[in-house]
């Protein structure tokens, strides 16, 4: 039997091991824990055809890459909802900085500029900013209904809508960093990032996988911060009205 | 739109005031106040009858849909609003109480405060000086309302609008507020004091507003 045969059925051992083990203790998580498993296969094995198509046809990672913005902003924007045109703007916080930061990294040289290589890195910035722009973005909704009082209050006080609403900007650009600062800070003490572990099991030397690693982690840092500040921008620009003042933002959900 | 010009006492002119919020529901339906320069104006008004949704109106954190708020004649909506906040200043009915503690709160945004100010505008809210160094979130629900009192008081205003401030004061505290409002007025601040209390109102205002409405024709 082949090696990639084994990983298959070993993935779903552990996937039948999990669905037994929660329906034997009743926790009637084991059709939620059977259905992820396969969607995640399903879902891997298309990814898959559709990058070596991609890498047999370079031109079409424009369109792979403009399509995983496109999902995150589907998926980031659902969680703003209560925010006017969320998607788009989820849309710009989220392409913006990361596919900025992976052409730096291509046209300095860090990766190679192939498929191959461009294809995964802007995945994971994608992937990184469209967390940030949830977490900042949900943050930022929230503060600004539920601190509603404090920032009148600045406002009353004659601070302009930028002044009085900093204070609840930075604890939701904070949200949206804490996750990641906490991986960068403990990266291989608690666990082994999945750059990292790939590249090892794909047979590259530790030591180009720590390398990888720490570009992606670092770069990550810089495109989360930027996700989340811009996110933050377009939601009070969205909520600003005409005369330093603000609009009413309905509780989120 | 016809609107009357304000005469020379009057500070702040606002007439026939239009407002919906939420599922455009009418909260003003015609509005109108003066707040005279040196007089302590009551805007009297059940609860919910807008009564602070018309404060917000007179320093324009609020936008109504019609009417017009002149302050000296000019109207509001020329003025730069952060300037206009600072001339009028607004004491909310549940004040928050940014972080820091209550000499943070009083300063905040002023440049400089010197101590004797900072003492001088707590005093005239009913609170010592031993309160500049207490955390402003810890403070009681009245405690918080004089911090707020004061806090409008250090920056000079020329106008204060005060929402219901003596509801979560007591006896004692209500009488030191209460007696501040008049002196600040005699001293020319004008001030419109919205209440439904309306012994306060006979007690210390010059003169009484009940809030004028028209019947709604949408």
């Amino acid at each position: 039997m082949s090696r990639g045969a084994i990983q298959v059925l070993a993935a779903f051992g552990f996937l039948a091991l999990a669905g037994a083990l929660a329906a034997w203790l009743r926790l009637g998580l084991e059709r939620a824990i059977v259905i992820a498993g396969v969607r995640a296969g399903v879902q891997l094995a298309v990814v898959g055809a559709l990058i070596a198509l991609v890498f047999d046809v370079p031109a079409l990672s424009f369109a792979f890459v403009a399509t995983m913005v496109l999902a995150a902003a589907v998926t980031s924007g659902g969680r703003l909802r209560v925010l006017p045109g969320a998607r788009r703007r989820a849309a710009i916080a989220i392409a913006a900085p990361s596919v900025l930061a992976t052409g730096l990294l291509l046209a300095v040289g860090a990766f190679a500029a192939t498929p191959r290589a461009a294809v995964p890195t802007a995945g994971i910035l994608i992937g990184g900013a469209m967390a940030a722009t949830t977490l900042a973005g949900r943050r930022l909704l929230e503060g600004l209904h539920d601190d509603a009082g404090e920032i009148e209050t600045r406002l009353a006080l004659g601070d302009d809508v930028r002044t009085a609403v900093w204070p609840v900007v930075r604890r939701a650009v904070t949200t949206g960093l804490v996750p990641l600062i906490d991986q960068t800070r403990s990266v291989g003490l608690v666990a082994l990032p999945g750059t990292f572990v790939g590249l090892v099991l794909g047979g590259a030397s530790p030591a180009t996988a720590a390398r990888t690693q720490l570009v992606v982690l670092l770069a990550l840092l810089a495109v989360e911060l930027l996700a989340a500040l811009i996110v933050c921008q377009l939601i009070v620009r969205a909520a600003r009205a005409p005369g330093e003042r603000l609009h009413d933002v309905p509780a989120i959900s | 739109m016809e609107v009357e010009r304000a005469d020379a006492a009057a500070e702040i002119v606002a007439r026939d005031l239009w407002l919906a919020r939420g599922e455009g529901r009418a909260v003003l339906r015609g509005a109108s106040v003066d707040v005279p320069r040196g007089q302590v104006t009551a805007l009297l008004a059940p609860s919910g009858a807008g009564k602070s949704t018309l404060l917000r109106c007179l320093n324009r954190l609020l936008e109504p849909d019609r009417g017009t708020v002149l302050l000296d004649g000019v109207d509001i909506r020329e003025l730069d609003p952060c300037a206009l906040r600072r001339r009028v200043g607004l004491v909310a009915q549940e004040p928050a109480m940014l972080p820091g503690d209550v000499a943070a709160n009083v300063g905040y945004a002023l440049d400089a405060l010197p101590a004797e100010r900072l003492e001088a505008a707590l005093a005239a809210a009913g609170l010592d000086a031993s309160f500049t160094t207490r955390r402003a979130d810890a403070l009681s629900g009245g405690e918080r309302a004089r911090v707020a009192i004061a806090r409008a008081i250090a920056r000079d205003p020329e106008l204060l609008l005060l929402d219901e401030p003596t509801a979560a004061l007591d006896g004692d505290a209500a009488d030191v507020v209460a007696a501040t409002l008049v002196r600040l007025a005699r001293d020319g601040l004008g001030i419109c004091l919205a209440t439904h209390d309306l012994a306060l109102a006979e007690r210390i205002s010059d003169r009484s507003v009940r809030l004028q409405t028209k019947e709604a024709s949408r």
